[in-house]
């Protein structure tokens, strides 16, 4: 079967004060229907690039493409659900209105738009709260109302980066079970970035590891456990041992990263 | 805050605030006749207020002559200014090249580009109407231009995700954040597009309450002249007021504060 999104040899290269920085080695990546992929790296590594070049914003390096159901694209606007690590909720509009712009942008009638939403708000846990103003919500909530505007943009590939960043770690282990199950439902095909490894195995059906900027792909672990995952998952001895797998990987990186790393930010 | 304490909170600001009135014009009235001040200084307000309602038709007429202009001045001015902020927003080139004239015309006191309109417009309402708008039009674009700019970079990529062009973009982020910088404008522009009208009857016209203003100094009759000035006040104060209540219900989230 084709992969549904194929990222194939997408590297970046920026120009800094007339010096190249490379901040992305070639890419290849695919990630099937309905796979949920889950990807971490040090700080730094070029995973948030690496998201605005699949989201359509930035162009990769000449020679680099995207591919959907196995055709090139020319551009993925407007075909990804992207979730930005902020919520970015418009303040002007309520919940409910905030939820549907994706729609809204689609050209899906705004009564059609609401009554999609009004369907599956019940199920973000955001019911009683559709006509709230995102000042009147706590952080979570924030974080669900954008998570449900990713959800219902009509497209069944999702680009969530750091969704769970800002929470705190009671809320974010609430999310990402929700998450979990949310994802159960709806099958769609799911690019996930984080800091967090336990967050990264708990979630995903891979995890990528990347290395130290410029950032590639250093390691692919299959996640082989069973779903519905409980919480009580994380202290059972394969997620343990993948998880020191993992954190393996990513402190050579991170050490290596640290001895020889170059004094440029990586642009937003 | 309960409704309940809101409505009190609001009874003690208003209790409040007309005492601050009494005290001030009681005062005036106390000063003037204790003092003995001559009428050609400053008239005791029962002096003007007799006067107020002697000539209350006139000043009413004249009032409604001058804010008329000063509105529609006012109204060309907030529609053009939004008009050509959008489009100096969308071309950067064109941003660059005239945006610095808008900037450097605060600096200019253009009302004395005055007198030429009336000689190119008349001694009627059309060259108040002007002198009303060029007060308005450039603080309030230059305000809509630095609006469309603020909003954030991440939120404008966001819709871009979603497919957004440069229309979906204006209408569903850049106008809405405008909303604030352009009502902070709005609300100063009240007071320029009023200067206009009035400053503007000076150079020419037999209306109005900035005629009225000019011909009780010809006349040294000073009790005029503070009728004017009353008149002016009370225009500013309901210009600003009205503009206030319109912002109010158009900006009901919590937006950044401007000024």
């Amino acid at each position: 079967m084709a992969d549904k999104l194929t990222l194939r040899h997408i590297a970046k290269t920026f120009e800094v004060e007339g010096r190249r920085v490379p901040v992305l080695q070639p890419v290849f990546l695919g990630v099937a229907e309905g796979e949920f992929v889950t990807i971490v790296g040090p700080s730094g590594c070029g995973k948030s690039t690496l998201f605005n070049i699949v989201a359509g914003l930035l162009p990769p390096d000449p020679g680099g493409g995207l591919l959907v159901d196995g055709r090139p694209m020319a551009t993925t606007l407007g075909r990804v659900a992207y979730m930005p690590q902020r919520d970015l909720l418009f303040p002007w509009r309520t919940v409910l209105d905030n939820a549907v712009i994706g729609l809204e942008i689609q050209g899906v009638p705004r009564r059609e738009a609401r009554r999609r939403a009004l369907d599956v708000i019940g199920q973000f846990g955001l019911a009683e709260f559709a006509e709230y103003y995102p000042f009147a919500l706590s952080g979570g909530m924030k974080q669900r109302v954008a998570l449900l505007r990713t959800f219902l943009f009509d497209s069944d590939i999702m680009l969530l980066d750091e969704p769970f960043g800002a929470l705190d770690a009671l809320t974010r282990s609430i999310l990402q079970e929700w998450l979990a199950g949310v994802c159960g439902t709806y099958r769609r095909t799911i690019l996930f970035i984080t800091h967090d490894v336990e967050e990264a195995i708990f979630l995903g059906d891979r995890v990528v590891v990347m290395t130290a900027r410029p950032g590639a792909v250093k390691l692919e672990v299959p996640v082989g456990l069973e779903r519905p995952r409980s919480p009580a998952l994380v202290t059972s001895e394969s997620f343990v041992a993948l998880k020191k797998q993992i954190l393996d990987a990513i402190r050579d990186e991170s050490l290596r990263s640290f001895a020889t790393q170059a004094r440029v930010e990586e642009p937003e | 805050m309960t409704p309940a304490g809101r409505r009190r909170r609001a009874l003690v600001d208003a209790i409040v605030q007309v005492a601050a009135l009494g005290g001030l014009v009681g005062g005036w009235e106390l000063i003037v006749r204790l003092l003995g001040v001559p009428r050609s200084i400053v008239p005791a307000p029962s002096v003007i207020g007799a006067e107020l309602v002697q000539i209350h038709g006139l000043l009413a007429a004249w009032s409604a002559y001058t804010m008329t202009t000063a509105l529609e001045g006012y109204a060309l001015a907030v529609a053009g200014g939004i008009v050509l902020a959008i489009v100096l927003e969308s071309s950067p080139a064109l941003e660059r090249g005239l945006f610095p004239f808008f900037v450097a015309s605060q600096a200019v006191p253009i009302i004395a580009f005055s007198a030429v309109v009336i000689l190119w417009l008349g001694n009627g309402p059309l060259s108040k109407v002007a002198i009303a708008f060029y007060l308005s039009f450039f603080p309030i674009t230059i305000s809509v231009v630095k609006g469309l700019q603020s909003c954030d970079p991440a939120a404008v990529a966001l819709l871009r995700t979603f497919g957004a062009g440069r229309a979906q973009l204006l209408w569903k982020l850049r106008m809405p954040v405008m909303l604030p910088f352009l009502f902070v404008a709005m609300r100063i522009a009240t007071s320029t597009a009023l200067i206009g009208a009035i400053v503007g009857e000076w150079f020419g016209d037999n209306r109005g309450i900035g005629t009225f203003i000019l011909q009780a100094l010809y006349a040294e009759d000073t009790v005029r002249l503070w009728c004017g000035i009353v008149c002016c006040a009370a225009m500013g104060v309901v210009f600003y007021g009205a503009v206030t209540l319109v912002e109010r219900r158009l900006l009901w989230w919590p937006a950044p504060a401007l000024d």
